[in-house]
């Protein structure tokens, strides 16, 4: 058995976050949050490269797997998570969050599935430039939609048809 | 645990010095607005692992916010340097890792190299805040051992694992053994769970 050290260190944090002055909690979070609202023109543009950049990743897959491609496509989409919430596209997020669970998949299976790509950078780009007008239930169903489709994939014991 | 974010509870950080390890410029910029409106004034941007490892070895940090970076998790891979550094007081600061996206291949990494908490993303301010607070929490256990060099993972205390006696001193045996002084009457327990006026 190896020896195991136990020990309590001392935390200068804890004594910073004590000393006088500061903000208040709201004061703070109102703060930041107007500074996130500051970004949000940067973080659509950013998004707008990102669905171009996945498209023609995308695009260049043949027909069976490629291990080189699907890391790319990994890095293109999982990269930029984060960023869709601050413009308000939480949807986006959730719709680059499935795609990256589905290239984790494909990875793990060592299989290529352009259609189930193909079908959430469509949803990508459809909630991208229309999460504005669209309405809460619809875009409910396409993330169920797009879910249903990366969870597929999820067991290995039971690959689809 | 839940901070409200109506509170008007203070903290400070203006003089805390943090270290965030970011590659993405967005995601650095989603995290510099987020802790510069919390009033922190002394950040450190690394975008590469080699920028925060310099940076580790020339300033004092308080806190390291750091992005897991990519499938291959190079963010978990430093914050296991770090631990294992030995470069006081920084190896023992409070890490709040970020991802986007845990690949399955990588969650035993995330696991095991030593962060206090690993949060997904998308970033709120409120739960960054609560984040900060709860790992900044004085008291926490360090544990060092040879394959792991962290804060203590164990959140609940729900004894040792079956079919061990444990590591700790004061880790208790599974079995409940006699008791050693007399049960309480029941009145006084029932006096002990009796509402009572509290004067204010």
């Amino acid at each position: 058995m190896s020896s195991v050290r136990i020990h309590i260190p001392p935390v200068r944090l804890a004594k910073l976050l004590r000393t006088p002055g500061g903000l208040p909690v709201a004061d703070a979070v109102q703060r930041a949050g107007a500074g996130l609202e500051s970004l949000r023109g940067e973080c659509l543009a950013e998004l707008k490269g990102v669905l171009d950049s996945a498209e023609s990743c995308a695009a260049r897959a043949g027909p069976e797997y490629d291990r080189a491609l699907l890391d790319e496509l990994y890095a293109i989409v999982a990269t930029p998570i984060g960023i869709p919430s601050v413009c308000g596209l939480a949807s986006v997020d959730t719709a680059l969050i499935s795609l990256s669970d589905l290239l984790d998949y494909l990875k793990g299976q060592e299989r290529w599935d352009a259609n189930a790509v193909a079908v959430h950078l469509r949803a990508f780009r459809l909630l991208l430039h229309t999460e504005g007008a669209a309405d809460a239930t619809g875009t409910q169903a396409i993330l169920a939609g797009l879910r249903k489709v990366s969870q597929r994939y999820a067991r290995p014991e039971t690959p689809p048809e | 645990m839940g901070l409200n974010p109506e509170s008007r509870a203070r903290f400070n950080l203006e003089r805390a010095s943090v270290l965030m390890l970011e590659e993405s410029t967005m995601g650095m910029s989603i995290l510099v607005q987020i802790l510069t409106g919390f009033g922190a004034k002394t950040l450190h941007r690394c975008e590469t692992v080699e920028e925060a490892q310099a940076t580790i070895q020339k300033v004092e940090v308080d806190l390291v916010i750091a992005d897991a970076m990519g499938a291959e998790g190079e963010g978990y891979d430093f914050v296991k340097w770090l631990r294992q550094s030995r470069i006081e007081p920084n190896c023992f600061a409070p890490v709040l890792l970020t991802a986007g996206h845990t690949p399955r291949e990588a969650v035993s990494k995330a696991r095991d190299c030593g962060a206090h908490f690993i949060m997904a993303k998308p970033l709120t301010p409120i739960a960054v805040l609560e984040r900060i607070l709860w790992i900044s929490k004085e008291g926490r256990r360090f544990v060092e051992c040879d394959s792991y060099m962290g804060p203590d993972r164990r959140f609940k205390n729900e004894g040792v694992p079956a079919g061990t006696v444990g590591r700790r001193r004061d880790d208790m045996p599974a079995e409940v053994g006699e008791a050693e002084t007399p049960n309480m009457e029941q009145d006084v327990i029932d006096g002990l769970l009796k509402t009572r006026r509290v004067e204010l």
